[in-house]
């Protein structure tokens, strides 16, 4: 059944690179018939694939490096995406995927440009599929079959995991459309406000599931590795970070794009890089050229290919860029002091952090080249990505009042002092009485800043509190993502400042004090599951009148010889108590065992707060309900090029 | 995966690491750990390794904050010990430091002075209306 698969593949290529043709000719239903068509047959493919991992089918090379009979079927399905060429072969459905819903959604009254979309779309998904079929195929077989498969990671084998690489996915290659609309208009020469309407759904489309993915493979790391930490500044996140963060900046500027018409060249900009971010990306964690503790399938071959595509891609669009961008029409006017400047100012931040991220990230590979080992980790990040972004924070419950064309400010200096005012005294009290780092204080004054901004914010636009809920949903996903972000921050600095580690060592009816908890080893058990054994610790924690039993455990898969560390997380209200077992250990004829203890306050709030923006992005896409007579008018107002009026 | 096989084959003769009797001089201790680089492993501090190597490396952390040493003593100690890899906090020293810590600050600069005399030399600004964001538009409910 593989091979035909194998076939669909195939033909799944050829449709997408008729798709190409036809759209960027600018036949929008052929190129439309093209992408369905791909759609379904790479969906036939995939579904093969699929089909393959659950019915363990060793004689395909794949299943046999990737899976084993005794998965659950769960991890059988997920397995199908765990490696290197299934996940491609994930990522071709996700970019026709996308190719599918510009087809149907895309509706500007411009089929010329929407078909030089999908043609640069089907560009797109031909490179994907050739490098799938030609540099990782997942279909080819294996002769003679072995009777057993090598198994999936065991760290692979977690829900969070199973569906993290699709999300991501959703992210990097929903990118992949925006840069197509970008290049769609480019060639126009017509990045205007509804090129900008039109651009900004697939761009939350695109960041939303991106926000998600992240914050799973945080909170996977977070309770799968064992260490109490939720991020760890590795190669690997930071290669998911940068388009996450270059995707902010574009949020923020393609509304300045929609709205007023301004600011196209960088909008396109900021599309075109998202995807080479992107790329970027998926080149740096396949080629194993940075060292990062989750590389899972690395390749030096498929590495130079990945690289040799971006550039190919990256060239193409930047240079088309250098070409049309100086014919692009500038919008309405605006001075520094304004809704505009401070967009800007937005911008110019996100993408100093992402540059910052790139160069902390690559540094190391320069350094090598003349003769100097260095590393670069969470302190060099701390010290330069975090004081730029909070600066930037600092500055957006203030501005995001700031009118279009230009603010008039007088009273907000007022404003702005009071504030100040009142955060130092948040800070200095934070940090004298509850003896919290100072960068601690600092952030939960931030955090409360954001929070009271976001408030502000809402009602200065509803007028009347009466109004609030007759606000657009577009308002109050803006609030949300404002306010996830303050939460976030609240919880990731308490949560870093204030966290609280031990290693313990205990035999059967020890007792150890943990940030107020004694901890009491009742027993350590074996025990059994579908393909793993473990030891499981029994912890009784008591403090006062509470009692609760900790069970964290360690699994030994045999299949792949590996070990996993299961954590035992005990919810309070002011924090997770966090345990981890560790090994066994003979002192004085007497059986010790480890445990690495954390207490980490308020951590779920940094998990919240991620989960609110990526809902307030949600909501940002829910279409504004209009009257149907107005919405014909303001059709016509704008497609008739270079509105000189401003809407408000 | 050079990490995994020191989790199996973790030889049971490694000292039990203590915390230091002083929360303060933990909590520093901790924090040292957190920048110091596991020699053994792929990208991981010692504070999260369970490469017996990391273990030795804390134990000594913990020995020299319990006798005073300084942050800048300690990361001296390992940086003479183990090179400038060992390092999270990579150095400013030399041209490669300098240039990584001041990289993010300068483009920052420049990117706000093109700002700034972008606009400033544009055109003449005094015409600009000042358009308020999408409020509410009482008489129809909608807004733009």
């Amino acid at each position: 059944m593989i091979e035909a698969g194998h076939l669909a593949g195939f033909l799944a290529l050829a449709a997408s690179v008729v798709q190409t043709w036809y759209g960027l000719r600018g036949n929008r239903p052929m190129a439309a018939r093209m992408a369905v068509s791909a759609l379904c047959i790479m969906g036939i493919s995939f579904f093969f694939l699929i089909m393959a991992f659950v019915a363990s089918d060793f004689s395909v090379s794949l299943v046999a490096q990737n899976s084993h009979t005794l998965k659950p079927l769960i991890y059988k399905v997920a397995g199908t995406w765990g490696n290197h060429e299934g996940s491609m072969a994930l990522w071709c459905l996700v970019v026709i995927g996308f190719s599918v819903a510009g087809a149907l959604r895309l509706d500007t009254g411009r089929p010329i440009f929407e078909s030089r979309a999908l043609g640069v779309q089907g560009a797109v998904a031909s490179g994907s599929l050739a490098y799938l079929l030609f540099a990782s195929n997942p279909y080819l077989r294996l002769n003679p079959a072995p009777l057993q498969g090598a198994g999936l990671n065991p760290l692979l084998q977690d829900p969070a995991l199973a569906i993290h690489p699709p999300l991501l996915y959703l992210g990097y290659v929903g990118f992949s459309f925006v840069f197509a609309l970008a290049a769609a208009g480019l060639i126009e020469g017509r990045i205007d406000r509804q090129w900008a309407r039109a651009t900004r759904g697939f761009v939350l489309a695109a960041w939303v599931p991106l926000t998600i993915g992240i914050a799973l493979g945080a909170y996977w790391a977070y309770y799968e590795l064992g260490w109490g930490g939720w991020w760890f500044w590795d190669p690997v996140e930071n290669a998911s970070l940068m388009p996450w963060l270059l995707g902010s900046a574009l949020l923020h500027s393609i509304i300045v794009t929609e709205k007023r018409g301004s600011f196209a060249a960088w909008t396109a900009l900021l599309a075109v890089l998202a995807f080479c971010f992107s790329l970027l990306g998926a080149f740096l964690v396949r080629s194993g050229v940075l060292t990062s503790v989750h590389a899972f399938a690395v390749d030096p071959l498929r590495g130079s290919l990945l690289l040799t595509g971006l550039l190919i891609y990256g060239s193409a669009a930047l240079g088309l860029f250098a070409w049309r961008a100086p014919a692009l029409k500038g919008g309405s006017d605006w001075v520094l002091v304004s809704r505009e400047g401070a967009l800007m100012v937005n911008n110019l931040v996100l993408a100093v952090a992402t540059l910052t991220v790139l160069i902390g990230t690559l540094f190391p590979l320069l350094a090598e080249m003349t003769g100097r080992q260095m590393s670069v980790g969470a302190p060099y990040f701390n010290l330069t990505f975090s004081p730029l972004l909070g600066a930037l924070l600092v500055s957006l419950p203030i501005v995001q009042s700031w009118s279009w064309g230009r603010m008039a400010v007088e009273w907000q200096w007022l404003f702005a002092s009071i504030a100040g005012a009142v955060a130092g005294v948040i800070v200095l009290s934070l940090w004298l009485l509850f003896d919290l780092p100072l960068g601690a204080a600092v952030g939960i004054a931030l955090g409360v800043w954001l929070l009271f901004g976001a408030g502000r914010e809402l009602l200065r636009r509803a007028v009347t509190p009466r109004r609030l809920l007759r606000l657009p949903v577009r308002v109050w996903g803006m609030t949300f993502a404002h306010a996830g972000l303050g939460i976030f921050i609240i919880g990731a600095v308490v949560e870093t400042g204030a966290s609280y580690e031990r290693t313990i060592a205990l035999g059967q009816g020890d007792s150890a004090e943990v940030a107020g908890w004694t901890l009491t080893l009742e027993k350590v058990q074996s025990g059994e599951g579908a393909n793993w054994y473990s030891d499981e610790g029994t912890l009784v924690a008591t403090s006062g009148q509470k009692e609760a039993v900790l069970t964290p455990s360690k699994r030994f898969y045999p299949a792949a010889r590996m070990p996993t560390t299961e954590t035992a997380i005990l919810k309070t209200l002011r924090g997770d108590l966090y345990a981890a077992l560790g090994d066994r250990r003979v002192v004085d004829g007497r059986t010790l065992w480890t445990f690495r203890v954390y207490f980490n306050p308020f951590i779920d709030l940094v998990f919240f707060g991620v989960a609110l923006m990526a809902l307030g992005g949600g909501m940002a896409m829910v279409p504004r309900k209009q009257p149907k007579l107005q919405a014909q008018a303001e059709q016509k107002d704008i497609a008739s090029a270079d509105v000189p009026e401003i809407i408000v | 995966m050079r990490y995994w096989l020191a989790f199996v084959l973790l030889p049971l003769l490694m000292a039990f690491e203590e915390p230091l009797e002083d929360p303060s001089a933990e909590a520093r201790a901790q924090r040292l750990m957190q920048e110091i680089r596991c020699v053994a492993c792929e990208n991981e501090p010692i504070s999260q390794s369970s490469a017996e190597i990391a273990g030795t490396m804390r134990v000594r952390v913990r020995e020299m904050v319990s006798d005073g040493a300084s942050d800048a003593d300690v990361r001296a100690w390992f940086e003479s010990r183990y090179g400038e890899f060992v390092l999270f906090r990579p150095s400013t020293r030399g041209m490669s430091g300098l240039i990584l810590w001041a990289l993010p600050f300068t483009i920052l600069l420049l990117g706000s002075v093109g700002i700034v005399l972008m606009r400033l030399s544009g055109e003449g600004s005094e015409s600009v209306e000042p358009v308020e964001p999408e409020s509410f538009d009482h008489d129809n409910g909608t807004t733009l």
